[in-house]
């Protein structure tokens, strides 16, 4: 077993697998400290409320974000960690770390990244609120089941996308 | 150096994926009855084998589990546990798996079910860290007196590795490690596979 686990880490698939488990791990780690997450992680959150807000506004809803909570006449959602987008982002960011690829272009897959998991994140967010209007019945597996899946699916393509047409746009040419 | 070969291995993936999820979510559904059942008694199992007396319960209802003790006032302290919240990255990883080109052909069985396993031994040990967490920070005097500072700690540690980190980042490492070959292929860094 011990043997196994050596010999597919000494692969370049098992490399990245371990990079990316220990890069991950790490991320996870500092996140659940408390100053990281009074400082980083809740305004974050709030960030993410206030751009929920702000869309949906544009379809007349009258929102207001207090701390991480998004209200509006009709319906109101706490906004969690597991729920921010964070959990999608590191997912990314790590197998973005993790891969073989120069640092420049890791940098721009991150930025790009965050950008993408960001407008996603929002989409979520707005769609599980009018879930709650209309169909509150379906919200939690709609929150859970429905969301959480595609988020880490959306991740996944998200890094696959990013892996062949920009990590190895170089060494394609 | 990256092959055309990968480009139509990963349009024919992105093409197979929202199928590979419905069918996903079909198999999830099916299986989540049976599925909740032995997931509870696992956890219940795993929380009583160091225990004197054994009194941790993990009561499946419906598509939640009730986690409490047997030796506490049936309306003291039991919690409603959502269990789709632990099992729902099976939905990802199946439908992850299922996407790729011919992931049961050779020893894709074997590895499927192997990664399945590990997926659900990680489901029990979230349950578990739930049902000790609950038991450590929420039972009042009863906590206080069963746990030190440092156990409470440890279990609220698990308990979050478990409940966010292991949820959401097992399906894609389990699915790398189980598709090493398939994956790396198909972003290019592999030779495509055979059909």
């Amino acid at each position: 077993m011990v043997t196994a686990l050596k010999a597919f880490l000494a692969t370049p698939a098992g490399r990245f697998v371990g990079i990316y488990a220990l890069v991950l791990s790490l991320s996870f780690l500092v996140l659940a400290l408390r100053p990281v997450n009074d400082q980083i992680v809740n305004p974050y959150t709030t960030l993410v409320a206030h751009e929920a807000r702000l869309v949906l506004n544009l379809f007349g809803e009258r929102a207001t974000v207090s701390k991480q909570v998004l209200s509006s006449p009709r319906f109101s959602v706490a906004i969690f960690n597991g729920c921010n987008g964070l959990e999608a982002i590191l997912i990314f960011v790590s197998g973005v770390v993790a891969f073989p690829a120069p640092w420049r272009r890791k940098v721009a897959g991150i930025v790009l990244g965050f950008l993408a998991i960001q407008v996603f994140n929002v989409v979520r967010v707005v769609s599980l609120f009018y879930v709650g209007i209309f169909r509150p019945q379906w919200f939690s597996v709609s929150h859970i089941f429905v969301w959480q899946s595609l988020v880490i699916v959306f991740s996944v393509v998200l890094w696959l996308g990013w892996v062949r047409t920009y990590a190895l746009a170089g060494a394609r040419r | 150096m990256p092959s055309r070969a990968p480009a139509a291995e990963m349009r024919t993936f992105l093409r197979r994926l929202p199928l590979a999820l419905a069918g996903a979510v079909v198999l999830w559904a099916l299986a989540r009855p049976i599925y909740t059942r032995a997931l509870c008694a696992t956890a219940q199992f795993l929380a009583r084998v160091a225990e004197v007396p054994p009194a941790s319960a993990v009561v499946p209802q419906g598509s939640d589990a009730l986690l409490g003790r047997t030796d506490m006032r049936a309306d003291s302290g039991w919690l409603k546990f959502p269990l789709t919240q632990i099992h729902f990255n099976f939905v990802p990883f199946l439908a992850l798996a299922l996407a790729l080109p011919h992931p049961l052909a050779g020893r894709g069985w074997r590895r499927l079910l192997a990664a399945l396993a590990i997926l659900a031994a990680a489901h029990s040990l979230a349950l578990l860290f739930q049902l000790k967490f609950l038991e450590a920070f929420s039972m009042g005097p009863w906590s206080q007196a069963n746990y030190s500072d440092l156990a409470r700690n440890v279990y609220g540690s698990l308990r979050y590795f478990f409940d966010i980190p292991v949820t959401f980042a097992l399906p894609l490492l389990l699915w790398i490690g189980t598709y090493p070959q398939q994956v790396f292929a198909l972003v290019g860094l592999g030779s495509p596979v055979r059909r």
